[in-house]
């Protein structure tokens, strides 16, 4: 609190300090105003964060997590298990192999959608178009695997009846586990497309309007203004996305694998999330999950900072 | 921004420090409820002197466990008719308030385990899996029934005479007399059966299927003949339905495979999967619906469905389906809406299920392996403050006249009385109807109907389906039970590498049986075998050593 030596700095402190205090006394309402999601984030996140030490003890329902004994191996016990756990390395095998695509193409449709849409000189065909890619967005994952089931099984769903009556096998959409990935990759583009493209479309309307109109008198073309306009327009937008996106590289969700699996398929569909269900919950070793959730959420933050650093480097704005 | 984020990290560390002051005063009934091994607490003791002839003096407040089923049509579970009763009866006896506490039936351990962990599980907990109530003893959140039950004993004559020191006794720990749950009793033992349709072998004018060759026979003619059977739905034909449990939808095929002679040894030590999946044979039972699967006799999309989907009960329902392995009375139960019921409505009265015998093992018998005398578990929680009036409940409702009118309800309304004395139970819609099959829900200490007299059991029992002849359910009860081998109770204390194990197992062991049974005939070995060798590697082969050793420590001293 008074580690300052100098004479100099304490009393630029002092100034800076007797400055802070008038900031504050003349906005208080603000700061007060502000104290509510401070509280918020206090009390369900950080104290919460304290549990994260379940991931180097031995849980106990009824011990206080303070009061828990310290793992085998200078607590890194559950560390050690995880990673000799060979359904868990393959977890993480899917996780990253699943998430992988999901970026490869879910990250660019909805730009393409967006400059898509933009061009559409109907404006209420464009409006309508809008709100149906959307829709799905509001769907739950049980009933997304419920349609698909209903769509694409073998021998009962719908496409593959159709397939057949025009004389072509059934394609394992579901029950192949090659197949299975680019079925699970493509109903998560169609459930999120439409609503990822809002925000680039509320992007591209952000460019200035006198940069078209300067272009077109220039003689510049669609492609060419989407080229050299758009695009570039877009390119902070893109960056901040990329990077948070690039933040969840090894999160999972649950219920999107764990809908749309089957026991056909598990060796592709079993990622970590669906790990800490069945070994955490319902097998009731919490520390083992504990830390392999602390494992994902480390690595998550190593993903974003390096990407937030490159992104800088090549001089965009980043995130934190 | 310094300022701020030094605040945040001092009213972080304020609060963290409040929390575990806090907790520190909830640790220290857990502490005591540990104590309790030795000696019964004050706490016990001083509720004696407040209890005159079983009755307590100021009223106690327990709560209860209870499935939510969420049936159609049914009442809320911890509020009805039949709750009433049991409240208003348990406080008139005891002086005991009653509080039911609805949990999920179809997840019902995850509930638990959340309930457990957030300190707020019911008083009287109610479970199929013992391994969860070991885990939780092991942390220290389950109360050990011991010291109770021996202090009380005389107070809980309906609770000993109903499940007798069996029962009560089947989880002590031979070293430490910890008993952390006791068993309810199973009444009746009848499990699976194999079901045909009866109309399709008459047209066909095959008889029932009395050995393996008759039965695959008896497929492909349902295959062979399907335009004669289903017409233009032909393409709809499954003449073998199975679902992601293979273990358990084709229980007596697979049972036959194991031989006759498996010693009670092999029996104890690979039978830790509830579904024998490690008992020898069973690989060539799995070949042989490897071998229907790719003959087009078994359901080609049936490894697409999970847990609690209809599609199959609709297709059995529509009347696509020749043959299944289910629970005993599957095509019979719920009443009105029973599969065989709505198979009625929708393709003939003529349509029906019964149930066959056709699988022998190698010694000529219909093996099938069937349970101890035991059901679910009931356990009390470490938060559980009234040991007695919890146990004083279970003996209320452990007496013939309590459970019974909870089991077959008022006469007339759920049920009518014949002549002989057997009870036929009647369909009953509105507040007065049963959640579940004679309400086992709220009889927690008992499974299956019991009206005083074994043979009046199964007559009323074959009495109370609903659109059936009582022959079929008579016939369906012989069948599941004949020539059963039941299991033993080998309690050689705690097996350790089994904690925590049961959900990842039982999730392998499904994997492995469904990709085994839709696997190429050529790739048939290797597919199971890698699964196999996975399960062993997962934890398998560490539970088979250490029962191995538990055994021979024990019995081959």
């Amino acid at each position: 609190m008074n580690g300052s030596k100098s004479e100099d700095s304490r009393s630029n402190k002092a100034i800076k300090r007797n400055k802070t205090y008038a900031y504050i006394k003349r906005y208080w309402t603000l700061y007060l105003l502000m104290l509510i999601p401070l509280i918020y984030i206090i009390i369900f996140r950080y104290i919460p964060m304290t549990y994260i030490q379940i991931a180097f003890k031995k849980y106990s329902i009824v011990q206080n997590v303070w009061e828990m004994e310290l793992a085998g191996n200078y607590g890194f016990e559950y560390f050690i298990k995880a990673f000799s756990n060979r359904d868990f390395l393959y977890a993480l095998r899917n996780t990253l192999l699943l998430n992988f695509l999901d970026l490869l193409i879910g990250f660019p449709a909805p730009i393409i959608l967006a400059l898509l849409l933009n061009e559409l000189a109907f404006k209420r065909f464009k409006r309508l178009t809008q709100t149906i890619v959307y829709m799905p967005h509001f769907l739950s994952w049980i009933i997304i695997s419920g349609l698909a089931l209903q769509l694409f099984a073998p021998t009962n769903g719908l496409v593959n009846i159709v397939l057949n009556r025009m004389g072509f096998k059934s394609i394992p959409f579901l029950n192949d586990p090659a197949h299975w990935v680019w079925t699970y990759v493509l109903l998560g583009v169609w459930q999120s497309i439409g609503w990822n493209t809002i925000i680039y479309l509320a992007a591209i309307t952000g460019i200035n309007p006198e940069l078209f109109e300067a272009a077109a008198v220039d003689g510049a073309g669609r492609f060419r203004r989407i080229w050299h306009i758009i695009l570039p327009g877009l390119r902070p937008t893109i960056v901040v996305l990329l990077i948070m996106s690039l933040g969840r590289i090894l999160g999972s969700e649950f219920d999107r694998p764990y809908a749309l699996s089957n026991k056909l398929v598990t060796s592709v569909s079993n990622v970590i999330a669906t790990f800490v269900y069945t070994n955490g919950i319902r097998g009731l070793q919490f520390s083992l999950t504990t830390a392999v959730g602390l494992f994902q959420s480390v690595i998550g933050v190593i993903f974003l900072t390096v990407a937030n650093a490159i992104a800088k480097r090549f001089g965009e704005r980043g995130i934190i | 921004m310094k300022r701020l984020f030094s605040i945040l990290l001092i009213c972080t560390l304020l609060a963290s420090g409040l929390i575990a002051c806090g907790k520190k005063i909830t640790d220290n009934t857990g502490g005591k409820d540990q104590n309790n091994n030795a000696t019964v607490t004050p706490g016990g003791g001083a509720g004696n002197e407040e209890i005159v002839d079983r009755k307590f003096t100021k009223t106690r407040k327990i709560t209860v466990e209870v499935f939510d089923r969420g049936n159609e049509g049914g009442t809320p579970p911890e509020n009805n008719f039949y709750t009433n009763f049991i409240k208003e009866v348990v406080l008139r006896d005891h002086n005991i308030e009653v509080t039911f506490v609805p949990v999920p039936r179809w997840t019902e351990v995850e509930q638990i385990n959340n309930r457990l962990a957030a300190g707020d599980a019911p008083d009287i907990c109610v479970t199929y899996d013992y391994p969860t109530i070991q885990t939780y003893a092991n942390m220290g959140g389950v109360l050990d029934l011991n010291p109770y039950l021996e202090q009380y004993k005389d107070m809980l004559p309906n609770l000993y005479g109903l499940l007798t020191e069996t029962n009560i006794n089947w989880n002590k720990n031979p070293e430490t007399g910890a008993i952390w749950a006791i068993e309810a009793r199973l009444a009746n033992p009848q499990r699976i059966n194999t079901f045909v349709r009866e109309d399709w072998l008459k047209k066909l004018n095959i008889p029932e299927p009395t050995t393996l060759e008759e039965f695959e026979d008896m497929l492909q003619t349902f295959k062979d003949n399907a335009k004669t059977l289903l017409g233009k739905d032909a393409d709809k034909m499954v003449p073998f339905s199975i679902s992601y449990d293979v273990g358990w939808r084709a229980d007596h095929l697979l049972a036959s495979y194991v031989p006759d002679n498996l010693s009670e040894k092999d029996a104890y030590i690979y039978g830790f999967d509830d579904r024998k999946f490690l008992y020898p044979g069973i690989k060539e039972g799995v070949r042989k619906l490897n071998e229907w699967y790719n003959k087009g006799l078994i359901w080609k999309d049936f490894a697409l469905y999970g847990s609690g989907d209809t599609t199959e009960d609709n297709m059995m329902k529509a009347g696509y389906v020749g043959a299944f392995i289910h629970n005993w009375d599957y095509p019979y139960r719920n009443g009105e809406d029973s599969i065989n019921n709505n198979l009625k409505r929708l393709v003939g009265e003529d349509a029906n299920y019964v149930a066959v015998m056709p699988f022998k093992n190698d010694a000529g018998f219909y093996r099938k392996f069937l349970p101890g005398p035991v059901d679910r578990k009931v356990f009390f929680p470490s938060t559980n403050d009234e040991p007695l009036a919890s146990l004083l409940y279970l003996d209320w409702i452990s007496k013939l006249e309590n459970r019974m009118f909870l089991q077959i309800g008022e006469e007339g309304v759920t049920h009518e009385k014949l002549e002989d004395g057997s009870v036929k139970m009647l369909a009953t819609k509105g507040e007065k109807i049963m959640n579940s099959p004679n309400n086992i829900d709220y009889t927690i200490t008992i499974n299956g109907l019991d009206i005083g007299d074994q043979e009046l059991n199964i007559k009323s029992i074959a009495l109370g389906y609903v659109g059936v002849d009582p022959s079929y359910i008579e016939k369906a009860y012989k069948y599941s039970v004949e020539d059963g081998r039941y299991s033993q109770n080998y309690n050689f204390g705690e097996i350790t590498s089994e904690t925590g194990m049961g959900p990842a197992l039982s999730e392998k062991r499904n994997t492995v049986l469904t990709q085994s049974v839709v696997a190429a005939p050529d790739k048939f070995d290797a597919v199971f075998d890698q699964g196999y060798n996975d399960y062993l590697n997962s934890g398998g082969q560490a539970i088979i050593d250490e029962r191995k050793t538990a055994w021979e420590n024990a019995m081959e001293q």
